[in-house]
């Protein structure tokens, strides 16, 4: 029995506060949270954005799991050490490795031979998400990968994987842009247009009844921008006689398509991907010139100015007030919490609404108002609170936390979507557009249906997936996952001590969640093993890091 | 072990199912409001039936994701009508000399006739066997609505119309997403008394589907391969027995932390539904009938019949399985992807009906298709659009096959039946489905409304899907 009750943030000596310290800006965050900070009294205000304190190793280490794919010990001193808001700002301009077009180019599998196949997508979007070090960049890239959704399970074109490593790379590039930039280079983008069907829509044809594509005008408004119902700033619906207001009518999707017409690859050179790394090409005599009358927006009929009409309705939707707090509420749930309140919402989409400078749309600007709101960085206690981490982002904290490297260089670990044997859930393989899991979903039969409070990871989870992740996890953390393998070499020197390796992983990978109850079971369990040789400290370190990552306290991030 | 199928102990496990459902009634009555309805006397009636130890009955959702294009699943063959079918679809047209016309046992009005496309040699075979019965465009409804109501908004109608999240909830479970249960799950509430272990009650081999959630019963989720093993309870982690003893006890240790509990409470029932699952199916005969191998819709319908044939072993008597398959939302492609998708679903069904009719419980197991929607009659060039009616199939012994139920929409763009671009104004409600189904597994009239909260406003009695 170990017999160690060590504050878990002990192992962190260079940055660390005391106790009293702790607790003192832990009152500071809670009076700011009360709107102490703002002045400014209305819950649209700038609110209370966290003052720069230096956290905690416990502290940074939360702030890790939100903004990056939590961090290694160094990565947890540097947050201390720097505040959150100066990390992120190190984190605009962190270059990160090789993109990944690029290495695809550059590791032989852009060839003609996979033009009808996948091979190196996985691996690539492996190696960036769990080793690029614009950690920042690539999280928020992932997170806008499950609202842009493009997925492999629906590119059924030459050239395929070559489109959605283009995309990828689109996401990344444009994840610190402006909204409005990103929203016409998605809608640009050849993997979209494959994916949503913009790509080759042809105005209509009386003759033959052919209509324009439905498709993406009803997708860029449902799940990209507006959403179905109208929106106050703080997320709540606007209600007309106790009545949700719907943001658009089949109408406006008919009218929307028809702006929507007329855009295919831009110059396809046989033997050549390069296309689809360029936006799509106008052709006029493909577009519809019927009148368009959407979102205030009316073009007469006879109008050719497909790019003037797409630019007009990319406007309306930007500008729609629905999109700051749209886009808002789903960036705080892929990357912070599940139910995040209406002031915490609203003070989002204030950021989205002006930057401070006037600017709407500004990403950079939203992204630091997510992650520095005192509802992020201040735990969560009640009951219902929290979200439950994705599979691939524990998977890509495992890499990370442990500088996991791939052997071969290829990053092997595939596709990770079988639900029973794997994760079921793979970057950039949702099963539709309404990615892996939707941001209203409701868990049945759980405390929190009763009180209509969301937790949209969890329709990832089920009695297959559970026993999939543990037992895939166990073959990743013992073995490899495909040729990418963790150094655990520094953490043998600890393994004798199962209480101190208990604490040290527990602050890594979460963040101190795990309770003394908890803590006594791993550690009794851990210190009953050898400790004798270098092969038996690793089944401790292993051991240790697998039951960790199978705790429902860890999986649930608070 | 719970893997016995003798006669004496199914008998065995009748008493037990009595006992266990008497306390679970007894624990249901001291929740005062959670369950009155419960407790009814047709509830405790139809309990009774279902420990009969003969006494079983399935039903398995087939849901297609994203929209089956109901157009070019059952074509118009009539030459006037395979003219404006033609007419209307022109480059994703089917050729009229490629259907599997269908010969029904009542004719259609006007000299109609209808087929299948040629991707469904099973389905047809199927129907000729009078064991597929089609139910002619049906869709969510609030109210029965005309095509004049509808323009002129002056009824209720389903939110969300043409939209695939929320079409796919409201099939599944009459609300937009969000929805926290299904008609699948409520059926089961209603039912499960009968089920030694409840746990089996709703059995999911797709992702998670509202339509199998109850507001009582759980679905249980289960890979086409079977339950999964957690390695921990089967063998040492890392060498140590304490790590797997350690991790068993982690994983499904319960937290006053809501979303902590419920991972324990799916592991907890992971873990020991599969210890029964795994060595039921392990004793049980292997199928004789052939699946189609490359097929997950396939595989998913015969680890259901394998559950089937264990049923005893797992306690069942009355069952709900939901299986699906995606890729359904073809604005594109449609001429290149359908007719693979179909082929899937037609040999797929196949062979699920021909394993109830090898395993002797063919009129106890009754299948039906459902999806988003149905799609656009007109073409956006290569493919159609969302829509909201479509057509599908219940299958089954039971079913009053080899006939259509419901009415024929016309063939046209614009006609008595179109809401635009051929999208049909459903004139059967999902809920009349669901109420038929129900009544079929053994849900009292009475009790209709529990499981198709809409049935009060429609015919309940206007579908003769069985008998």
């Amino acid at each position: 029995m170990d017999e160690r009750t060590t504050q878990l943030d002990d192992a962190f000596d260079a940055h660390e506060f005391s106790r009293t310290g702790a607790a003192a800006t832990a009152a500071a965050l809670a009076l700011s949270a009360c709107g102490g900070g703002s002045g400014g009294g209305t819950t649209s205000d700038a609110g209370p954005v966290v003052p720069d304190i230096r956290p905690t190793a416990q502290q940074a280490a939360r702030f890790l799991g939100q903004a990056a794919f939590g961090g290694t010990e160094a990565q947890i001193a540097d947050v201390q050490a720097r505040g959150y808001s100066a990390w992120i700002e190190s984190q605009w301009a962190q270059t990160g490795s090789q993109s990944h077009w690029d290495w695809m180019v550059a590791n032989g599998f852009a060839v003609t031979a996979n033009i009808n196949n996948f091979q190196g997508v996985d691996g690539s979007l492996w190696r960036r998400l769990m080793a690029s070090p614009d950690v920042l960049r690539q999280r928020v890239a992932l997170a806008l990968s499950e609202i842009f959704v493009v997925s492999m399970t629906g590119l059924p074109v030459q050239w395929r994987g070559m489109a959605v490593t283009a995309y990828m790379d689109l996401l990344s590039q444009n994840a610190f842009e402006n909204f409005r930039t990103l929203l016409e280079r998605v809608t640009l983008s050849p993997a979209m247009g494959i994916y949503l069907n913009m790509r080759g829509n042809q105005k209509e044809d009386a003759a033959t009844g052919r209509q324009p594509d439905e498709n993406y005008a009803r997708e860029a408004m449902q799940l990209f921008t507006i959403g179905l119902y109208e929106l106050n700033a703080d997320g709540t619906l606007r209600l007309s006689g106790a009545q949700p207001i719907e943001s658009y009518t089949q109408s406006t999707v008919a009218n929307f398509a028809r702006v929507l017409t007329g855009w295919d690859y831009d110059t396809v050179v046989s033997g050549s991907p390069d296309h689809l790394a360029r936006p799509m090409r106008f052709t006029a005599s493909r577009h519809s010139t019927s009148a368009k009358n959407f979102l205030g927006i009316s073009i007469p009929a006879g109008s050719t100015d497909g790019p003037g009409e797409l630019s007009r309705a990319l406007d309306a939707l930007f500008q729609h007030p629905n999109v700051g707090p749209f886009i808002g509420r789903q960036l705080i749930q892929r990357l912070v919490s599940s139910n995040p309140s209406p002031a915490y919402v609203g003070r989002v989409s204030a950021a989205f609404a002006n930057n401070g400078a006037g600017v709407r749309g500004d990403l950079r600007a939203v992204i630091r108002a997510v992650l520095l709101d005192a509802e992020a960085t201040t735990p969560q206690p009640q009951a219902q609170a929290g979200r439950l981490r994705e599979p691939i982002v524990r998977l890509i904290q495992w890499g990370r936390s442990f500088n996991a490297s791939s052997a071969g260089g290829l990053w092997t670990i595939g596709d990770t979507t079988n639900p029973s044997t794997r994760l079921g859930q793979s970057p950039l393989r949702s099963p539709s557009v309404f990615n892996f899991f939707r941001p209203g979903y409701v868990p049945p039969n759980t405390p929190l249906a009763g009180q209509s409070l969301v937790a949209p990871e969890f329709q990832l989870a089920n009695e297959s997936t559970l026993v999939g992740y543990a037992n895939y996890m166990q073959t990743v953390i013992g073995n490899s996952a495909g040729d990418v393998d963790a150094d655990y070499a520094p953490w043998l020197s600890v393994a004798n001590d199962a209480g101190a390796l208990f604490d040290r992983l527990n602050l890594m990978l979460a963040a101190g969640q795990l309770s003394a109850a908890t803590r006594a079971t791993i550690t009794t369990a851990v210190g009953s093993m050898a400790s004798g040789t270098d092969a038996q400290r690793l089944q401790r370190v292993q051991a240790t890091v697998l039951l960790v990552m199978t705790a429902p306290e860890y999986l649930i991030q608070r | 072990m719970s893997s016995q199928r003798s006669p004496s102990v199914a008998l065995g496990a009748a008493e037990q199912d009595r006992r266990s459902f008497l306390r679970r009634a007894a624990t249901l009555s001291g929740l005062g409001v959670a369950a009155p309805w419960a407790l009814s006397l047709a509830t405790m009636g139809e309990a009774a039936a279902a420990t009969a130890p003969s006494d079983y009955k399935a039903l398995a959702c087939v849901f297609l994701y994203g929209g089956n294009d109901y157009g070019n699943t059952l074509i118009p063959a009539d030459t006037d009508n395979y003219a404006a079918y033609q007419r209307i679809r022109s480059s994703i047209a089917l050729a009229r000399d490629t259907l599997l016309p269908l010969i029904p046992t009542v004719a259609l009005p006007s000299g109609r006739q209808m087929a299948f496309g040629p991707q469904w040699p099973e389905m047809k075979a199927l129907f000729d066997q009078r064991a597929l019965g089609v139910l002619l465009n049906v869709g969510p409804l609030i109210q029965p609505t005309s095509l004049a109501q509808y323009q002129a908004q002056s009824v209720a109608l389903p939110p969300k119309l043409f939209s695939h999240n929320d079409l796919q909830s409201i099939w599944q479970s009459s609300l937009a997403e969000g929805a926290t249960s299904g008609w699948g799950g409520r059926i089961a509430d209603l039912m499960m008394s009968g089920n030694s272990t409840s746990t089996f009650s709703c059995i999911n081999v797709s992702g998670n589907a509202v339509f199998m959630a109850g507001r009582n019963a759980v679905q249980y989720q289960i890979s086409n391969s079977g339950a999964t093993a957690l390695n921990a309870t089967r063998s040492n982690i890392f060498g140590s027995s304490a790590v797997a003893q350690a991790l068993r006890q982690i994983t499904q240790s319960g937290s006053s932390q809501w979303m902590e509990n419920e991972l324990a409470v799916l592991m907890s029932r992971a873990v020991s539904a599969e210890a029964q699952v795994t060595s039921a199916l392990a004793a049980a005969p292997a199928l004789a009938t052939p699946f189609d191998a490359a097929s997950s819709l396939a595989l998913q319908l015969r680890m259901v019949a394998r559950l089937i044939g264990v049923r005893q072993a797992l306690g069942a008597r009355r069952q709900v399985f939901f299986v699906s398959l995606g890729g359904f939302d073809l604005h594109d492609l449609l001429p290149d992807q359908h007719p693979g998708l179909l082929a899937q679903v037609s040999s797929a069904l196949g062979s699920f009906y021909q394993a109830t009719v090898e395993m002797g419980v063919a009129s106890q197991v009754t299948s039906f298709t459902a999806s988003d929607f149905g799609r656009t009659l007109s073409s956006n060039g290569d493919g159609s659009d969302h829509g909201w009616g479509s057509h599908h199939m219940v299958l089954g012994g039971a079913v009053a096959g080899g006939r259509f139920h419901g009415q024929l929409p016309a063939t046209a763009v614009s006609g008595p039946d179109d809401v635009g671009q051929g999208r049909l104004l459903p004139s059967t409600a999902v809920d009349q489905l669901s109420a038929a189904l129900a009544t079929w597994f053994g849900v009292s009239a009475t009790d209709l409304p529990l499981v198709a909260p809409n049935i009060g406003r429609f015919d309940a009695n206007a579908l003769r899907l069985f008998g």
